[in-house]
Formats: C-alpha cells, sequence, structure tokens
C-alpha cells in the first residue's frame, strides 16, 4: 500500500479533532493544556506532510517556529496555572468563572 | 514656520510642559496656560492685523505652511488661512485666553484641568486653521475628547453623569457620520489627497456627481450639523452647557461648535454644489426649528445656563439659514455670526459662571436683584443679553442683519420666521431673565456677594465685550476679508453646470464605482 | 457746505460722553452729569452755528463706508436738511434743558451718573434716528433708543414695577420693529437700496416700482412707527414707562423718542400709497380719541401727561396719514416744547410732594411753587390749543388739514378730542393748582431750586412763543415745492385763512374749560365715575388692552413655549433619546445571557463558529 499524503492528514485530524476534544470536554487545566499541545503538533505534522509532498522547505521551517513557541507558550502557561493553582487550590475550569457578568 | 503653526502649537507644547509640573506649584500652572493662551491670542491678533498685506498663495491662502507627511495618501501638515477662518481663529485664540482666565473657578484637579484645557485649546486652533482634511479632523477630535472628559469630572448639578453620557454619546456619532462622509468624499473625488485647495481645485475640473453628491452631502450636513446642534439633534447643547464648568462652555460653545459650521461652509459647498442647493430647503426649514422652536424652549427654562443654552442653540440656527440662502449676503452673514457669537457664548458663560460661582445656584428663581451687589458682572450680562437678541453696537446685529439680507432673496417666508425668532422671542427670554435675575429687590440671603473687583478678574468679560463691540462698530475688518472668500465658495455653486453634462459625469463616475 | 464735519461731531459728541463716563467717571456724580450736560449744549451750540453757516433750506449728504456685502451697501451717513436740522435743534436743544433739569432732579440719587451715561447714549441713538440717511442705519439708531429707553424706564430696577415696564417697553417696541425690519427688507428687495435719497428717486421715477406690495410695505414699515409712537395696538408701553424718572419720561416719552415714529414717517413718506396713509390717518385718529378717554380717568400726575403724549402723537401720526407731513412736524416740535415743560413742572411738583405722584393729595400747590404753577399754567394753555400760544397755531394746522383733505369724520374726531383734551387738562389743573390741600405733603410742598425752574422757564417761552417763530416755514421748504416763506406777522394769522377749523377748535375749547371748571374747581374726589358708571371703570382700566394682551399675545407665546418645552423634554429627551438608551440597554442585557463565564463553553462556541465558517467558505 503506498503511502500518500491522505494519511498524514487523516492522522492529523484525527489527532487535532482529540485536542479538540479534550480542550473542551476536560475540566482539569493541565489536561486541556495538554491538549492543545496535541493539537498545535496535529499541525505541525501536517506541515511537514505537505512540505515533503511539496518538495519544499517552507513548511517544515514553520514547523521549527511552531516548536519553539510552543515550548516558551508551556513554560508561560504552566506558570501561570501554577499560580492559579496556589491562588484557588483548584485547577479545574468550573471554578474559574469569575469573568461571568 | 506660519504664525499659525505658533498659534495652534504654544498651547500644545504648554500642556506638555505642565505634565512635568509638580501638582502644588498652582499658580505655575495657572500662569503657564493663560501664558501659552496669552501668547496665542496676541499672535492670532498679530496674524489678523497682517492679514491684508500677508501675500496670498495661489489658491488665495495666506501664512501657509506644508509638510508632507504620509505622501503616498497624500496626507501634509498644511495650515493657511483666507477670510473664512480668519476671524475665527482669532476669536478662537481669545476666547481660550477669556476662558484660560475664567478658569480660576477651578479647585480641585487643577493640573489635569489646565492640560486638558490647553489640549483642546491648540486642536481647535489647528483644526481651523488646516488645510489638510486629515489633520481638520484629527485636531477637531483632539479638542473633542477633553471636552467630555472636563464635563464629567469638573461638571455641576445632578444631571452631570446624564449629560456627560449625551453629550458624549452626540458628538461622537456626529464625528462618526462627519468622518464617513469625509472618506467617501475622498474617495469619490479622486484627487487622492487630503489637500483641501488641490482637492476643491481638482473639482472644479471633475466636479463629483450628482448621486454621488446627494449621498454625501446629507452625510456631512446631519455629522456636522448634530456637532453645532442643529435641531432636532440640539437637546445635548443646552443639557451639557448647563452641567459644562464654564471654560469649557466658553470653548466649545464659543469656539469648537462653529467647527461643523465651517467644515459645511469650507469643504460641503464648494466641492458639492448641486447637492447644497437641492439641500438648501431643508437646512432652511431645519433652522425654523433652531430659532423658533428652541426659542421657545428658551422661553421655559427655569435655569439660567439652560436658557443661555438654548439661546446658544438658537444662534445657530441664523448661521444655517445663512448658509442655506448660498448667496454672497447670507454666507458673508454666517461667517460673520459664527465669529460674533464664539465671543458672545462665551461671555454669557463666564458670566453665568461668576454667578454660580458667587451664589452656588442658577435657579432663575432663587436670584434676583443681582445688580445691586454685582454691578459689574450686571452690567455685562445686560449687554451680553442684549447682544444676544441682536442689539446693534454688538457684533451679532450685524450678522443677523447680513444673514436676513442675504436670506430675504432666497427663503422671504423663512426669513419673517426669523425675524420674528430673532426680534421679538430673542427679546421676551432676554428681558425676561435680566428682570428675574438681575432687577427687583435683592433677596437678603446675597448681601454677601462681591463683584469682580480687580484687573484680572474684569478682564476675560471686558475682552470679549469689547471684541463684540470692535466687531459691531466696524465690521468692515471682517466683511472685507471675507468677502473675496465668499465669492469664490458662491461662484462655485451659482453657475450650475449644465444638466446633460452632469448626466455624463454620472455615467463616469459610475464606471469608477 | 461749510463745516462738513459739524454734523458728525454733534452726533458722536454724546456718545463719548457715555463712553467717557461708564469707563472713567462713573464714581464722580459731578463730573458726570457735567459731561454729558456738556456734550448736549455743545450739540445745541454746533447746531446754531451749523445752520447760520449753511442756512436752514440745503440738502446734503455725508457718509462713511459702513458695510458692503454684493449688492448690500450701506453706509454710515448723515443726511442734512430741513428736517434733520429742526429735528436736531428740537434734539439737543429741548434735550439740553432737560439734561440741565436733572440735574437738579437727580441730585439724590447714588447713580446719577450711571442715569446720565444712560441719557448721553439716548442723545446719541436719538440723533442717529434724525440724521440717517439710509433704512438701516436709521433701524440701527431705532434698536439702540429702544435700549437706552429700556435702561431708563428701568433706571429704578429694584422696583419690581420699574422692571417690569422697562421690560414691557422692550418687548412692545421689538414687535413693532419686527414689522419695521421686515418692511425695510421688502422695499430692499423690491428697489434694492437702503438710501432714502436713491429710494425717492426710484420711486419718483417708476411709482409702481413697489408694484403689488406698495400697501403692504408701507404698512409694515409703519409698524415701526406704531411700536416707537405707541399708536394702536402698540400703545400699551408708554403709560407704563412713567415708572422711570421724570426727566426720562419728559425726554424720551414726550419730546423725543415717541416723536421718531413720526419722523420717520416723515421721512419716508414717498414710500406711502393712497391706501397705506388712509390706514395710517385712521389708526392716528382712533389712538388719539382712545388715549383721551383714558386720560379723563387717570389719577396719577404722570399717566394723565402720558395718555396725553399718546392722543397728541395719534394727532400728528394722523396727519401725516392725511398727507400732511408740516402740519404734523409742526405740531412735534411745539408739542415737544410744551410736553417736555408739562412733565418738567409735573416733576418739579412730584419732588415738592416728596415723591408724591397721586393728583388727589395735591391741592392748593399755585401759591407753594408759584414758578412751576406760573409755567404748568404756559403748558397747560398751549396743550389746549389757546391762542396765540403754540398748540394753538399746531393744533389749527392740524384740523385745518382734515377739513381741507375733506376727511370729515376725522375732523369730527380731531374737534372732539380737542375738547377732552382740555377737560383733562384742566381737570389736572384744578386738582392740583386749585382748591384745598389734601394731604400733609401737600401743605409742605416747596417751590424747586433755579437749576430746575430755570428750564422750565426757557421752555415755557417757546411755548408761547413756537407758533410763530418760523417753524412752518422750514418744514415747509422740505414738503412743499414752492412753498412761501410767512413773516412773523402772517404766520400769526395763519389760522385766519381757514376760520371754519379754527372755530371748531375755539369752541372745543371753551367746552372742555367750563366742564372741567363745573366739575373740578373745589372738587376733593373725582365726581365722575359716578356719572359715567361703567364707563369711566372701562376708562380708568384703559379699556382693557393690558388684560386683553395678557390673555392672547402672551398666553399664546407662554402656550407655544411650554408645548415646545414638552416635546423637548418628553419627545425628543425622553421618547427618542430613551428609546435609543433603552434599546442599547436591552440588547447588552440579552447578549450578557451568553457570557456563561466558563472557559469550555467559549471554546466551544469558537470551534462551532469555526466550523460554520469552514463549511460556507469551502463546502460550498
Amino acid at each position: 500500500m503506498h503511502i500518500g499524503i491522505q494519511h498524514y492528514l487523516a492522522v492529523s485530524m484525527i489527532l487535532f479533532c482529540l485536542g479538540l476534544l479534550g480542550v473542551i470536554m476536560r475540566r482539569n487545566l493541565l489536561v486541556i493544556y495538554m491538549s492543545l499541545e496535541l493539537m498545535l503538533n496535529a499541525a505541525n505534522l501536517a506541515l511537514v506532510a505537505f512540505s515533503r509532498f511539496n518538495n519544499k522547505l517552507d513548511g517544515q521551517v514553520l514547523v521549527f517556529f511552531i516548536i519553539t513557541v510552543a515550548a516558551a507558550e508551556v513554560a508561560v502557561g504552566l506558570a501561570l496555572i501554577v499560580a492559579l493553582y496556589r491562588k484557588r487550590q483548584s485547577a479545574h475550569v468550573e471554578d474559574l468563572t469569575s469573568m461571568k457578568l | 514656520m506660519s504664525i499659525l503653526t505658533y498659534i495652534a502649537g504654544w498651547p500644545l507644547l504648554a500642556a506638555l510642559v505642565l505634565i512635568v509640573v509638580p501638582r502644588n506649584f498652582r499658580v505655575i500652572i495657572r500662569a503657564i496656560a493663560v501664558l501659552a493662551t496669552l501668547i496665542s491670542a496676541v499672535l492670532a491678533v498679530k496674524m489678523f492685523c497682517n492679514y491684508g498685506s500677508a501675500l496670498p498663495d495661489a489658491d488665495g491662502y495666506r501664512f501657509v505652511q506644508q509638510i508632507p507627511w504620509v505622501e503616498s495618501l497624500g496626507i501634509s501638515y498644511h495650515v493657511g488661512v483666507d477670510g473664512l477662518n480668519v476671524g475665527l481663529i482669532l476669536m478662537g485664540a481669545i476666547v481660550a485666553f477669556a476662558a484660560a482666565l475664567c478658569s480660576f473657578e477651578i479647585q480641585t484637579r487643577e493640573k489635569e484641568f489646565y492640560i486638558l484645557l490647553l489640549v483642546m485649546t491648540g486642536g481647535i486652533l489647528g483644526a481651523f486653521a488646516s488645510l489638510d482634511l486629515f489633520f481638520f479632523y484629527f485636531l477637531h477630535e483632539l479638542a473633542l475628547v477633553p471636552t467630555f472628559i472636563m464635563i464629567g469630572v469638573w461638571g455641576r448639578g445632578e444631571k452631570k453623569n446624564y449629560a456627560t453620557f449625551q453629550i458624549t454619546l452626540y458628538l461622537s456619532i456626529g464625528a462618526l457620520i462627519a468622518l464617513i462622509g469625509l472618506i467617501a468624499l475622498y474617495i469619490q473625488c479622486g484627487a487622492n489627497t487630503f489637500d483641501i485647495p488641490k482637492i476643491i481645485e481638482h473639482a472644479k475640473t471633475n466636479p463629483l456627481a450628482v448621486n454621488a453628491q446627494n449621498f454625501i452631502f446629507p452625510l456631512l450636513l446631519f455629522g456636522f450639523g448634530i456637532l453645532v446642534s442643529l435641531w432636532p439633534f440640539h437637546s445635548w447643547a443646552p443639557l451639557g452647557y448647563g452641567v459644562a464648568p464654564s471654560p469649557t462652555s466658553m470653548l466649545h460653545a464659543g469656539v469648537l461648535k462653529k467647527f461643523g459650521l465651517y467644515g459645511l461652509i469650507r469643504i460641503a459647498l464648494p466641492l458639492m454644489p448641486q447637492a447644497a442647493q437641492s439641500w438648501a430647503h431643508v437646512i432652511a426649514w431645519l433652522c425654523v426649528g433652531n430659532i423658533l422652536y428652541v426659542g421657545w424652549v428658551a422661553m421655559r427654562q427655569k435655569d439660567l445656563n439652560l436658557l443661555i443654552g438654548n439661546s446658544s442653540v438658537a444662534h445657530m440656527g441664523f448661521i444655517f439659514l445663512g448658509i442655506a440662502s448660498l448667496n454672497l449676503i447670507g454666507i458673508t452673514g454666517a461667517v460673520l455670526i459664527m465669529v460674533a457669537h464664539g465671543f458672545l457664548a462665551a461671555l454669557t458663560f463666564a458670566l453665568s459662571g461668576y454667578i454660580y460661582k458667587q451664589t452656588g445656584t442658577l435657579e432663575i428663581s432663587a436670584l434676583g436683584g443681582l445688580c445691586r451687589k454685582l454691578p459689574f458682572i450686571g452690567t455685562a450680562l445686560v449687554m451680553a443679553a442684549m447682544a444676544g437678541c441682536g442689539l446693534p453696537g454688538f457684533a451679532n446685529f450685524v450678522g443677523e442683519a447680513t444673514v436676513f439680507f442675504g436670506a430675504w432673496k432666497a427663503f422671504p417666508t423663512i426669513t419673517v420666521i426669523a425675524l420674528w425668532g430673532a426680534l421679538v422671542i430673542g427679546g421676551i427670554y432676554m428681558t425676561r431673565a435680566i428682570r428675574n435675575v438681575l432687577h427687583g429687590p435683592l433677596p437678603e440671603k446675597w448681601n454677601s456677594l462681591s463683584d469682580a473687583s480687580h484687573l484680572w478678574r474684569k478682564l476675560p468679560y471686558a475682552l470679549l465685550l469689547a471684541s463684540l463691540f470692535v466687531f459691531g462698530v466696524w465690521p468692515r475688518l471682517l466683511t472685507e476679508k471675507i468677502n473675496p472668500d465668499a465669492v469664490k465658495i458662491v461662484a462655485q455653486i451659482s453657475p450650475a453646470p449644465s444638466a446633460d453634462k452632469l448626466v455624463a459625469q454620472s455615467e463616469n463616475s459610475g464606471v469608477r464605482n | 457746505m461749510k463745516y462738513e464735519n459739524l454734523p458728525w461731531l454733534i452726533l458722536f459728541l454724546p456718545l463719548i460722553s457715555a463712553a467717557v463716563i461708564t469707563l472713567f467717571t462713573l464714581r464722580s456724580k459731578t463730573v458726570s452729569s457735567l459731561i454729558s450736560i456738556g456734550a448736549v449744549v455743545a450739540g445745541f451750540v454746533m447746531t446754531v452755528i451749523f445752520v447760520n453757516a449753511n442756512g436752514m433750506q440745503f440738502s446734503g449728504e455725508t457718509s462713511l463706508q459702513w458695510l458692503e456685502i454684493g449688492d448690500l451697501k450701506a453706509d454710515f451717513g448723515l443726511k442734512l436738511d430741513a428736517l434733520s436740522m429742526m429735528m436736531l435743534f428740537v434734539v439737543t436743544g429741548v434735550g439740553g434743558l432737560i439734561h440741565i433739569y436733572s440735574y437738579g432732579y437727580m441730585h439724590e440719587d447714588r447713580s446719577m451718573a450711571r442715569f446720565f451715561a444712560c441719557l448721553s447714549l439716548f442723545t446719541f441713538s436719538m440723533l442717529g434716528i434724525v440724521l440717517a440717511n439710509n433704512f438701516l442705519m436709521m433701524f440701527i439708531s431705532w434698536e439702540l433708543v429702544g435700549v437706552s429707553s429700556y435702561l431708563l424706564i428701568g433706571f429704578w430696577f429694584e422696583k419690581p414695577s420699574a422692571g417690569d415696564a422697562a421690560k414691557k417697553a422692550f418687548i412692545v417696541n421689538r414687535l413693532g420693529d419686527f414689522g419695521f425690519l421686515f418692511g425695510i427688507l421688502m422695499v430692499w428687495g423690491l428697489l434694492g437700496s437702503l438710501n432714502f435719497s436713491a429710494l425717492q428717486n426710484s420711486i419718483t421715477a417708476n411709482p409702481a416700482a413697489l408694484g403689488a406690495m406698495a400697501t403692504t410695505a408701507g404698512l409694515l414699515i409703519f409698524c415701526g412707527a406704531m411700536g416707537k409712537s405707541a399708536q394702536f395696538p402698540l400703545h400699551v408701553w408708554l403709560p407704563d414707562a412713567m415708572e422711570g424718572p421724570t426727566p426720562v419720561s419728559a425726554l424720551i416719552h414726550a419730546a423725543t423718542m415717541v416723536a421718531a415714529g413720526v419722523y420717520m414717517l416723515c421721512r419716508s413718506l414717498f414710500l406711502f400709497n393712497a391706501d397705506s396713509l388712509h390706514v395710517i390717518s385712521y389708526i392716528g385718529g382712533f389712538t388719539a380719541l382712545i388715549a383721551a378717554l383714558m386720560a379723563v380717568q387717570q389719577n396719577d400726575i404722570k399717566r394723565i401727561i402720558a395718555y396725553s403724549t399718546l392722543s397728541q402723537l395719534g394727532y400728528m401720526v394722523m396727519t401725516v396719514g392725511l398727507n400732511g407731513p408740516t402740519p404734523a412736524m409742526f405740531h412735534l416740535t411745539t408739542h415737544a416744547f410744551f410736553k417736555a415743560l408739562l412733565f418738567l413742572a409735573a416733576g418739579s411738583v412730584i419732588i415738592g410732594m416728596h415723591h408724591e405722584q397721586d393728583i388727589w393729595q395735591m391741592g392748593n400747590l399755585r401759591k407753594k411753587m408759584p414758578i412751576t404753577f406760573l409755567t404748568f399754567t404756559i403748558g397747560t394753555l398751549a396743550l389746549c390749543g389757546v391762542p396765540p400760544f403754540s398748540g394753538f397755531y399746531s393744533k389749527d394746522a392740524i384740523l385745518a388739514q382734515a377739513w381741507e383733505q375733506k376727511s370729515y369724520l376725522l375732523f369730527g374726531v380731531a374737534v372732539f378730542i380737542a375738547a377732552l383734551t382740555t377737560f383733562y387738562t384742566f381737570r389736572l389743573f384744578f386738582v392740583v393748582f386749585f382748591g384745598k390741600e389734601k394731604s400733609d405733603h401737600a401743605k409742605h410742598a416747596h417751590e424747586s431750586s433755579l437749576v430746575m425752574t430755570l428750564p422750565l422757564v426757557i421752555l415755557a417761552v417757546f411755548s408761547f412763543a413756537g407758533g410763530f417763530i418760523g417753524i412752518t416755514n422750514n418744514y415747509g421748504s422740505q414738503f412743499v415745492h414752492e412753498h412761501e416763506t410767512f413773516s412773523a406777522w402772517q404766520q400769526f394769522a395763519e389760522p385766519f385763512h381757514n376760520p371754519f377749523p379754527m372755530v371748531c377748535g375755539l369752541v372745543a375749547f371753551a367746552i372742555g374749560f367750563f366742564a372741567a371748571l363745573s366739575l373740578y374747581k373745589n372738587a376733593t374726589s373725582d365726581p365722575l365715575p359716578k356719572k359715567l358708571g361703567g364707563l369711566a371703570t372701562l376708562m380708568k382700566n384703559k379699556f382693557y388692552f393690558d388684560e386683553i394682551y395678557e390673555a392672547t399675545f402672551i398666553r399664546a407665546h407662554d402656550f407655544l413655549a411650554a408645548v415646545a418645552d414638552w416635546i423637548d423634554r418628553w419627545i425628543l429627551e425622553g421618547a427618542i433619546i430613551g428609546a435609543i438608551r433603552g434599546g442599547t440597554d436591552l440588547s447588552g442585557r440579552a447578549l450578557r445571557l451568553a457570557q456563561t463565564g466558563n472557559l469550555q463553553t467559549y471554546a466551544f462556541l469558537f470551534v462551532l463558529g469555526v466550523a460554520l465558517l469552514l463549511y460556507f467558505v469551502l463546502g460550498k
């Protein structure tokens, strides 16, 4: 069986949907955060696949950027979650509704 | 550098300086503000006196300065004066100086107040001097926003918040509609520049299509109209002026409000002559609302400031009537009233501010007999009231009479209604106010009032009165400057291109769209 | 024309005086009053010099450019001819005497400087009306006399009645000015000029130039005179104006300002066609009649004279309407003498009576105040038209004019008014100066000082001799093309040319005099109300004109104001702004429900939005 771009994209899509479901359904901020990372990586996978099949390096360059930004984001995001946990003694989204009007 | 840059620049520079002055140095803060506006006023007087000897450039503007800014869009810093705005700049600078002098009544957060006052002054003087649409609009907004803050923070009375909301919403919406109109104008005229003389020059050879004119003109008319409290969009004005601190009322009612009218004359009339002609009837009938209806409303007011505010709205009607008449006499008269009413509105609000400062109320029924305790202020108020109902000798009479003569040719019926409003209704509410506030026995509680005693206190009122006198007795100072430029505008309106040419143009513009 | 600049000086001296007093000398009574008196007296002297150098019968104009916009040209110009020269004499001469008198009359008042500043402003404005060579200039001065009259009526502004009277005078005058300016606009629109000479030329060249609007334009211009000269239906302000100091009543509300309307009619007589003159004559006659009737039942010494002024003004307007400018101006001039005299003498009485104005508190003052009595008598005789006092000649000229114009109804009315005039004047005369003292004040009355009595004496001389010192000659030269100049003796005998009106006038005098003599010689209270019943009440209450205006004009404006205010408050501010505000508020509340505050709801909605977008963008 020849493995074409569709297969890569299908995997990427499955990963993305899993991540999305995680973001919407899970209650724990940490898990939501991991699901977000999953979505980012799904996008990375798609970019690499396109890059490979189109014989262009643009996509791979973009992936490096995303990885770098994601690393930075993880650092900031985790710090925020930890700070939040310290303040509220909770990392569940139901408890964080102070923005409600 | 053009003198105009200095006139508008000194107050703005002073505002920057005030930021770094510590708030405890009250005397220094006041001195800087007064000095900056004084320099502006002196320069404006100098500019006015030298107007005749300065050489006009190719478009007929004097004291011109132009610095390119965003060349791809055609935006440049371009200032200059001609007959239409020379009087307004002089009036604005003098009123700003008087307002700075009258600001002694502000006791809290003085530093912020003076900064806002100076920004407002610089903004509005700059807006009048601008010959570039972008700066024209931007500097007006720069002056407008401080108004809202000043009314909201330093305003008086129970209805302060309501009035602040109303004036903010009305004026923002008005400015927004005008902005849409100006952008549409920029796109439609196709000159690809914000430079007003260039746009007008371009429009001479490629006039705007009639349907484009009929779309843009109402935007400008009602956008600017809301800014000038054209009936029925007037209710913000008396209310806002009623609660505003008097320096703000002076600057806004006197100077800033004229921006909309100036915009109509400067931009809307020459660029959209056909639309102006077809809308002239609408404007003329709306003036009746201003003159007659608001005059009646003024008769009913129980608060002195609301009365003055309504009378100021009524005066706007005469200016609109002059514009609507679309002839030389009417437009000259409109510009005359713009200048005269600036001095007058500033004077009346300054005087009512003094009375409020002394008595703590402007409720007409609570006052009475004040002429005995306040002879100077009382006399000045009588003069202001008389100027307000069109007494000869004051500049307002010249303007109103000129407008009547101009409008008589275009709208005789409306002129008669306006006459009734000016002579009878104006007379009724002004004499009633004098009778109830200044005449009659003095209630005992006002025995401790004190008159404006020394020169600095009297100066703003005397200065404004003197200005009204000078232009009232010697109107040629203004009319000779206004006339050549009003002639140009009328020339652009009256010889309307023939009908088939217009059809061809509208088809052309259809393609461009 | 010699001394061309002199009229400018005459005009502007009082203005300079007013400015100097207001700006510098408000603290000093004496200096202020001397400046003001000096300005008028100098004006009089300069008028004499100017007329001596140029003679009376010349015509000239001198002007400065004031305003020029397109085809609107208004010069600040002076028209110098017999008409304006004679009025210059009246204004500066009579005015000067009244200024001097005021120095004595107002001496006790703490605001005397303000008084003289206003008086000077008035003199300037009045001279402006007299000298104006175009309608706009005249309108400007017209408004300025209105405002100086306003300031002077309300001089004692702490008295509520004075404030109200000032306000009323101003507003009623404004009603007249409305018509005046309307008329000026109409004339300008039709003829394209404001200058009197230019207008006269275009009317002479083409009598139909005003076309169908001729009558309307004439009557609108007349509205101005109606306001200033207090003609029916705008007569209501003049009696109330007596709240001002007495010299003001004499100067403004008897001798000069109220005569401005008549002067203006004569100045612009060429504009009026037969129809409008007809209306004017009837309005004048009617005003004269009702004012004389009202005067019969007044008790305030100044108000009686004020109604008499109204009545005499009606005479003048009627005469202008009968196409007789010369008799009208003649009567205007003699009236200025004797009515100023009567007012000043009344002022002297009021001062002597310690500011008591009710005639039924006076009595037997002839002994206590001999000079005032004597001069008042001369004024009375002149007003009633007793030969050879000046009033006899001018009144006879009016009667003769009505007779010659074959306007028999107006002639009858005029004779009847002459009888009424005699009746109410002698009523006043007997009650004040004869009979018994009716109060303590009357017992302790005293004669006024020389500064007040001297002007009385001078005015008395002119009231006596005004009929034959050449006044008609000068006016005649203005209005009649081939007029003859009469010698003093010819003037003296002039009434005998047309004896019937003269006899009627004398009979009317006799009837009025004997009626007053029999009723009031020794009366202590008014016997008339019992005899006349309801009519007397009607006269006393001025035919309820004030109440009628209160119920119509003022109510209507207040009602309209209330309606406008209601619309402003409830519809514009309440309904429209309220609806916008409410609508915004409501939509905000509705949208708030979507804000759950839950992160995942937002995320879900976001994804849903993206999915929908993708569907619409890509799915089709």
